[in-house]
């Protein structure tokens, strides 16, 4: 009995020993880990060690996270920041104004390489005040700066022990140490990443001793191994996971699947100056003709749900009561009926000054969702009159066309949390962005890029309210977009994991939020 | 014979400046632009600075010529360059990917060869029975279908419904079956078929029948007279087949998670990775240029009567 009783309380105790794993997988490895740069370096995992002075909250709030609170000085160029005082990077060093200075002047000292972000751009110096206590000095009162201060890169913190010796941590680091959840103990190129409690965490410890990122390139390989149980956790956006394999999963009742709120945008842009698309009737009309709710249930099998607007209403300065363009051909055909667009009944293509209202629709040739899209909005065009080409193009190429505007439509995607609103209205000013290009044939175009200055500026948060609504307004009067869907996040665990919690960016996969099930 | 081989050996550097011409200037002539694929890749905003400076960094702001000549002088030297899609030296990646490319390939080709052999003799033994119909019905269905298709049927099958071998992942001989034989199994059909018909016509063979005659046993005439007289077409179709099997490797091992040199070469060719793409297609040159060398002297050494050097 005694021998039963040993034997009993030996699986017990080894039981309970025994290592509680998230199996994770990812299409490449994790990288060097350097919070500083962006590829090879893979964000979420920079997002497991590194953490950011103030994090995204729902419905874009900025919360508390390294900085414990922050002032903002009048004229909006000067943020103060009280750190955390029990924060240790996970070598044991202290996390203090100091690290905080360190960490942005490399930042700083590599600034062409990061000054396609604003803030980076905005950044005139910093100033340790207290040991705990950091200024960041503005150029201009950029309105942003909390929200950018949120990314996952570069403007995150590693200890400044780990700096390389000479030049900045642009050119490589020593060790990947940051004050996050997380440290990285192993990886093993092309097969996986090993990912263990940080033992100086600072904030609350996550249930789960390890987390194995196996190196999966492929979607259906991805599920496959998740039925075979060598993965237990899938999260992320398109290309993780078909919408048809989560669908078969949802119905699993012994799984946990989620899906957050809208991230992003899927959406075409329509060239305002080019013909066709060049008349703002047409670009209305295509906006009714379009199928969202038959593409969200019909390609992504509810995973994207149909969006009316440019950014979902959970988006900052977002929720300014648009009338949505109903799906309604009808409506469609009507106004380009009144416009002088009369259907050739012979083609079945409409015709106005002689000239056919054929249009041609860029998608990238190595995604399936743009080509099936394009393949609806094809068909849902052809109902009203519209002949739509479509044409694969190379990754590279596809991009060039953005850029110089070679396109009557073209798919792009909003930046998402939390790049939006105010990173996407941004680069509408900029000759390279696909969104300028479709925009520059808009009779409003130079009033439209004053405003986004205007508002990026403002330090009155009701007042840039007004210009955001005043250009959310004018864009989807314009009908310069066509919205496609909402993309949202998916994810799906196993029972031993229980339900996963759902981030308010894409990049912050949810490891630390598990806790172990009984 | 010696002769031979280093005649065929001195024609390999130029055949390789050649090819290394042929790829550098096809790649650049595709108008492709990779620094629109890097900067993406890092999720970088396409501005007209940040294409810039991603072109001097990558080396794509020089001329053309320059490019090739700077890359050349390296490449002798076996510096590739760096990948621009992992920051790393691509013959570092290469030399540490390859391996279990060839590896898995190397199985594959064991797998081809080792159920391949029975199968024809099989099929030729019972001609026009149903061993020989079945063997037929399988090679078509073989050669018909794609080794993509296969590989997910059989990580369904054996993986997630009978749960017998592993899905994926690195490691022994159980990790190596499914995409083995994923694999192999084109090409052990088309070797079977290749072989039962050289049986065949070996069969009928005046030194067959003088064979039986004699009174020899079946099977030993099988063995030493049909057999080994037709094993000459599948000295050819192996040096087809180690092509079949890399470029069937590169494939299936994504679905497999294999860490072979596959997935990391499409990646480089879906983001316009030209150090890598570069690399890696001189190097498959090189491979089967080397293996077609090696067929021909195993031609030689197995059947007496070809003479490489009356060739040469």
């Amino acid at each position: 009995m005694r021998f039963l009783c040993f034997i009993t309380a030996l699986l017990i105790s080894s039981a309970s020993l025994a290592e509680s794993v998230i199996q994770f997988s990812w299409n490449t490895n994790a990288g060097p880990l350097n919070p500083h740069q962006t590829s090879p370096n893979q964000m979420y995992a920079q997002a497991m060690l590194y953490e950011p002075l103030v994090r995204y909250g729902e419905g874009g709030t900025i919360q508390p996270w390294l900085a414990k609170r922050w002032e903002r000085s009048d004229d909006g160029k000067r943020y103060r920041f009280f750190l955390r005082e029990d924060v240790r990077f996970s070598n044991g060093d202290t996390f203090d104004a100091q690290a905080v200075k360190l960490n942005f002047e490399q930042v700083l000292a590599n600034i062409e390489k990061h000054n396609w972000l604003e803030l980076i751009n905005q950044m005139d110096h910093i100033a340790v005040v207290d040991k705990f206590v950091v200024d960041l000095h503005m150029k201009t009162s950029y309105y942003p700066t909390l929200q950018e201060l949120t990314l996952v890169r570069p403007v995150r913190f590693m200890a400044p022990s780990a700096f390389p010796d000479e030049g900045h941590t642009g050119q490589g680091i020593k060790a990947s140490i940051g004050t996050g959840p997380w440290v990285r103990t192993e990886s093993v190129l092309g097969v996986k990443d090993v990912f263990e409690r940080n033992p100086h965490y600072w904030g609350k410890k996550p249930a789960f001793d390890k987390v194995e990122v196996a190196v999966i390139g492929d979607p259906s390989a991805r599920a496959l191994a998740f039925e075979s149980n060598l993965v237990n956790f899938i999260y992320g956006l398109e290309g993780q996971i078909s919408p048809d394999t989560f669908s078969r999963l949802q119905k699993n009742p012994d799984l946990h699947t989620d899906i957050s709120a809208p991230l992003s945008t899927r959406l075409i842009a329509l060239n305002s100056g080019r013909f066709g698309t060049r008349d703002k009737v047409v670009r209305q009309a295509i906006n009714h003709a379009i199928d969202r709710e038959g593409i969200a249930k019909g390609i992504f099998y509810g995973t994207e749900v149909p969006a009316p607007f440019l950014f979902a209403p959970n988006v900052p300065y977002a929720d300014v009561g648009l009338k949505p363009y109903d799906f309604s051909p009808q409506r469609a055909n009507t106004l380009l009926e009144q416009a002088g667009w009369n259907l050739n009944t012979a083609t079945g293509v409409r015709v106005k000054d002689a000239k056919p209202l054929a249009l041609e629709l860029i998608y990238h040739g190595h995604d399936a969702n743009q080509k099936a899209i394009a393949e609806v909005l094809q068909a849902n065009l052809k109902q009203i009159g519209v002949e739509l080409a479509l044409v694969a193009e190379e990754r590279s190429r596809f991009y060039n066309r953005q850029k110089n505007g070679e396109f009557d439509l073209i798919f792009n995607n909003t930046w998402g949390t939390p790049y939006d609103p105010h990173s996407f209205v941004s680069g509408m000013r900029r000759p390279s962005h696909a969104d300028y290009m479709a925009q520059v044939g808009l009779p409003n175009k130079a009033s439209i890029d004053a405003l986004i200055d205007q508002l990026l500026v403002s330090t009155d948060k009701s007042k840039r309210k007004a210009q955001y609504a005043e250009l959310f307004n004018s864009l989807h009067d314009q009908a310069v977009y066509l919205p496609v869907t909402y993309q949202r996040v998916v994810a799906v665990s196993k029972p031993e994991l229980g339900p996963p919690t759902m981030s308010n960016t894409v990049f912050d996969v949810p490891f630390s939020d598990f806790v172990q099930q009984k | 014979m010696l002769k031979y081989i280093v005649k065929r050996l001195l024609l390999l550097p130029p055949l390789v400046l050649a090819v290394s011409l042929v790829i550098f200037m096809f790649l650049r002539l595709s108008g492709a632009e990779p620094a629109l694929a890097y900067l993406r890749a890092a999720s970088i905003p396409l501005t007209d600075q940040s294409i810039a400076l991603a072109e001097r960094q990558l080396g794509l702001d020089k001329p053309i010529w320059d490019q090739y000549w700077h890359w050349l002088t390296h490449a002798a030297q076996l510096d590739f360059g760096t990948s621009y899609m992992t920051s790393r030296p691509v013959w570092d990646d290469i030399l540490y990917f390859l391996p279990a490319t060839l590896q898995l390939s190397a199985f594959a080709l064991f797998i081809t060869l080792a159920l391949s052999l029975p199968m024809a003799v099989w099929a030729a033994r019972y001609r026009d029975k149903w061993p020989d119909f079945s063997i037929r019905g399988l090679a078509f269905i073989g050669v018909s279908i794609p080794n993509f298709w296969l590989a997910f049927m059989l990580v369904l099958l054996f993986a997630v419904q009978l749960r017998w071998l592993p899905a994926m992942g690195y490691g022994g001989l159980s990790h190596m079956l499914l995409p083995g034989f994923a694999i192999a199994f084109m090409s052990l059909c088309i070797n079977a078929r290749l072989l039962r018909a050289s049986m065949l016509e070996a069969q009928g063979q005046r030194y067959v029948r003088y064979a039986r005659m004699r009174g020899i046993s079946e099977r030993r005439i099988e063995r030493t007279h049909v057999l080994r007289n037709s094993l000459l077409p599948i000295i050819t179709a192996v040096g087809m087949h180690i092509g079949e099997l890399i470029g069937g490797a590169l494939v299936v091992e994504t679905i497999f998670a294999w860490p072979g040199i596959g997935r990391y070469v499409l990646n480089a060719i879906s983001n316009n990775d030209y150090p890598v793409i570069q690399c890696f297609t001189l190097l498959l040159t090189m491979i089967f240029i080397l293996c077609n060398l090696l067929i021909d002297i195993a031609y030689a050494l197995l059947d007496p009567r070809i003479r490489l050097e009356a060739n040469a």
